[in-house]
């Protein structure tokens, strides 16, 4: 196992390194990530106050405590390994991950991780000042709290195995940035991003909670704002863990599936 | 005559490819919306060969000719449709582990090395993925920095770097791990002349110091002359000469070139072979081979001859004139 | 026309190009009404909470969302193709090619390239339009269309002209395309009345990144919303930018004749 740790300090250099070069590009997205919830924030609170009272049990401190910290599992958990391999099948970039005698997602995976660490400081700020302006409530419980890390970290693994295996459609077409934005805005409901799940209709909440995208980004928020009973984040943790193994299996097939067809038909 | 099983061994190699033909304008654009004209492509049609440990093998051929394909198939990065195929032992599409370990592959103008960090930190990269021994390491990439004259240049990020010294940090990174086999697809494409004969020098030293077995592509001719003493030619995926280079040249030519210095171009040589031209005295002649030795004897016997070469047709040619026959 | 002849033969080898990929029209038509449907479910889910959003109505907001895929795919049909072709071809030195043909260069950039697939946008968005106007009545006269199709017209000159300044940038800054981004981040804000958004937001969105010219104003329109001198002043800022933009391209364009030769 030693050699595989290895093989992580190493890629954590190499993106330390390269990220001089993205500094840019990489402050540019988080506009996006810091907009919507702000966007959402608003409508929201707009909503509130044209009730004159709370939304679904939600006041207008909830709403901006849930955008919050969903803002923050959000960047916690999200990839764009999306693009990468577009880039990636683009620049014929995929036969050189096909001959090394290693699983490329080891390798993405500490580039993610490693390049949120150097951003996370500036998402902590944007979150501060958010919170500033718009006073979020917070019903923290210590026991939620506790929880709270194994869940993103669950989170993180069951979101980036889904979308990593999404992103190997690169094996079968050039267009692997269209079809993350049609994840991308199909994950925006059903994971919590336009309103809380709390307040979507039943039949569409009890989808939301059979499909994977609530386990991965809006189940460790409502986790920490003290939304949810002991039961009720014991059953969630073990659905995710369920999620996991499931993803770990369909990123396994698909990747099979994927060399297949390169190696029937070239890069 | 060796007892030791080749390090590689094809047999009948065959790749199919299925595409979808098309026409240009409108109304065949919108046909083939509903219906798509498939023909086949054989792009290696049926090949056969071994090479030994050690040894480096060119592969010539025109653009299209299957050499690129062959190499992918060799390396395990396409699955072959027929024909069998093992390297080093193994069977590469099933691409284990501890095959591509043994194995590396460059290929011309592009790059594994990561774009924006010097190369010495892609270097650090591949040594964990290819788990090379920390002592190892640093004496190899002492060694293939002399030999490939790297110096500063790993400390530079890879994007300011130009061609040729993108080629060579690309070439070292590939060898880090010692692999036993060397596929170079096109290595010397796009570099200037100097830097060509620099990265052959270096290969025909590597090859020597550690006994690694090279293939290499090439659509160029001085690559293959300069390094390999052995020769496989392909055209239309098929094999239509394997063998020593100088075989190449005596089976698939009849003539031989004769260049003589008289004074001028008054005297008529027509006697002694087809007279290819003259210029200031300069005659060329085109003679049978077996002819050659007795037409010079009687050219310096005849006439006041101030100078007089025999060479051989340039492999260009007799590599063309191997292509137009097809398979011999 | 010469411009319309123009127009139409980059169409079609657009469109050519993009018949021999069938399955990206049906990849569109996925992503936009997945899109179309997580905006009507977002409106859904707040209208079930409220009456009105900031003072307007759910199928006044619905017409907002119907101009947000319209001009949306207006966008990404042909101005951020283009423009984003026109960045690389500067970053590569290719933009000779275009600079040699006998033709304004500036149109030529402009229509250089469409995602003919886009189109599902514009459809989709005249369609769930077409459905706001309805549900809004007989309130919509031939005098409030037009004060709407000059209000859209205006936002669309306002956008292009935006994006061609940005674009021109890459005369003299290089990974243009990043910038270009930040439009996509921010007009995702364009969903929702802009009207809604603190004073610091709604400055932003008009005269930092003119979203709100694009959406919200024509909806206002529609809706009945805009008076005249709102109207003017849309028109007056679309034909100085567009003045502007064409300014600042000619001097852009100088600069890099002059650096390249």
């Amino acid at each position: 196992m030693t050699g595989l740790a290895e093989i992580y300090v190493q890629q954590f250099k190499t993106t330390l390194a390269s990220f001089a070069q993205y500094r840019a590009a990489i402050f540019i997205w988080m506009i996006g990530h810091v907009l919507e919830p702000l966007v959402f924030m608003i409508v929201w609170s707009a909503v509130t106050l044209s009730r004159g009272g709370l939304v679904g049990g939600f006041g207008a401190g909830d709403f901006a405590a849930y955008f919050l910290v969903l803002m923050l599992v959000n960047h916690a958990t999200y990839t764009w390994i999306m693009y990468e391999f577009e880039y990636r099948v683009r620049h014929g970039d995929l036969s050189f991950l096909l001959l090394r005698p290693l699983h490329p997602i080891h390798t993405d995976i500490v580039d993610n991780l490693s390049s949120k660490m150097l951003t996370l400081p500036l998402i902590l700020v944007s979150a501060a000042v958010l919170a500033v302006v718009f006073k979020p409530v917070f019903h923290f419980r210590l026991w939620a709290a506790a929880v709270f890390l194994p869940a993103l970290g669950l989170a993180f693994l069951v979101r980036f195995l889904i979308e990593w295996t999404l992103a190997l459609a690169a094996f079968w077409t050039t267009r692997v940035g269209a079809i993350n934005q049609g994840y991308y805005v199909a994950v925006l409901f059903l994971s919590g991003q336009v309103a809380p799940l709390a307040l979507l209709p039943g039949p569409v909440r009890a989808a939301a909670s059979v499909l994977p995208f609530r386990w991965m980004i809006s189940f460790p928020a409502e986790l920490l704002l003290g939304r949810l009973t002991p039961a009720q984040a014991a059953a969630g943790l073990a659905i995710q863990a369920g999620w996991l193994v499931l993803a770990l299996l369909l990123m396994k097939v698909v990747w099979r599936a994927g060399v297949r067809r390169f190696t029937a038909v070239g890069g | 005559m060796t007892t030791t099983p080749p390090a590689i061994r094809v047999r009948d190699l065959r790749k199919t490819y299925v595409v979808a033909e098309r026409e240009a304008g409108a109304r065949a654009a919108l046909k083939s919306l509903v219906r798509r004209r498939k023909i086949e492509i054989a792009a290696v049609d049926g090949i056969s060969f071994d090479v030994d440990s050690g040894e480096i093998v060119g592969f010539l051929g025109p653009n299209g000719a299957g050499k690129t394909t062959t190499l992918k198939m060799l390396s395990g990065l396409l699955h072959p449709t027929a024909g069998e195929l093992s390297v080093l032992g193994a069977v590469p599409w099933r691409r284990e582990k501890a095959f591509l370990r043994q194995i590396t592959l460059v290929m011309g103008q592009r790059n594994q090395l990561v774009w924006d960090i010097p190369a010495a930190d892609s270097f650090e990269l591949n040594r964990a993925i290819y788990r090379i021994p920390s002592a190892d390491f640093q004496r190899l990439v002492k060694e293939l920095t002399e030999l490939l004259e790297l110096g500063p240049l790993l400390r530079k990020p890879v994007r300011n770097l130009s061609l040729g010294e993108r080629m060579k940090c690309e070439i070292a990174a590939a060898l880090l791990h010692r692999p036993r086999m060397v596929f170079l697809d096109e290595p010397t494409i796009g570099l200037d002349v100097t830097m060509q004969r620099r990265i052959r020098g270096f290969i025909a030293e590597y090859n020597r110091r550690t006994g690694a077995t090279v293939l290499l592509t090439s659509h160029d001719m001085s690559d293959v002359e300069a390094l390999c003493r052995r020769v496989i030619i392909i055209h239309r995926g098929k094999l239509l000469f394997d063998g020593a280079l100088s075989d190449l040249v005596s089976r698939f030519t009849e003539h031989k070139t004769i260049v003589v210095q008289l004074k001028d171009c008054r005297a008529d040589l027509r006697p002694y072979g087809e007279v290819v031209s003259c210029e200031d005295g300069r005659v060329t002649l085109r003679v049978a081979r077996a002819e050659t030795a007795r037409t010079t004897e009687r050219l310096l016997a005849d006439l006041p001859v101030s100078d007089l070469t025999v060479e051989d047709p340039p492999i260009e040619d007799v590599i063309e004139r191997v292509f137009a026959q097809g398979t011999p | 026309m010469r411009a319309l002849r123009l127009f139409w033969v980059f169409f079609r080898v657009g469109v050519l190009g993009e018949l021999a990929y069938p399955a990206n029209f049906f990849l569109q038509l996925f992503e936009s009404l997945l899109d179309l449907g997580t905006a009507l479910g977002g409106l859904a889910v707040v209208f079930a909470y409220t009456e009105t959003l900031g003072g307007w109505r759910p199928d006044e907001v619905l017409a907002l969302v119907g101009v947000f895929f319209l001009v949306g795919g207006v966008i990404r049909l042909i101005i951020q193709p283009s423009m984003e072709s026109f960045i690389e071809a500067v970053g590569e030195g290719t933009l000779d090619f275009t600079l040699t043909k006998p033709a304004d260069a500036q149109f030529l950039v402009s229509i250089q390239r469409v995602e003919i697939w886009r189109c599902t946008d514009i459809v989709l968005g005249a369609i769930v339009l077409g459905a706001a106007l309805s549900r809004l009545g007989t309130r919509v006269g031939p005098g409030r269309a037009a004060v709407f199709a000059a209000a859209l017209a205006a936002g669309l000159v306002i956008v292009y002209s935006f994006w061609l300044i940005l674009a021109t940038l890459s005369f003299w800054l290089v990974r243009v395309q990043n910038i270009l981004v930040i439009f996509q981040s921010m007009y995702e804000a364009g969903r929702w009345p802009v009207g809604l958004y603190p004073r610091w937001m709604r400055f932003a969105l008009r005269f930092l990144v003119p979203v709100a010219f694009a959406t919200t104003v024509p909806a206002q329109a529609l809706a009945g919303r805009l008076n005249a001198s709102a109207l003017c002043a849309e028109a007056a800022l679309a034909v100085f930018l567009f003045g502007a933009a064409r300014l600042f391209w000619k001097v852009g364009l100088r600069r890099y004749s002059g650096a390249s030769a």
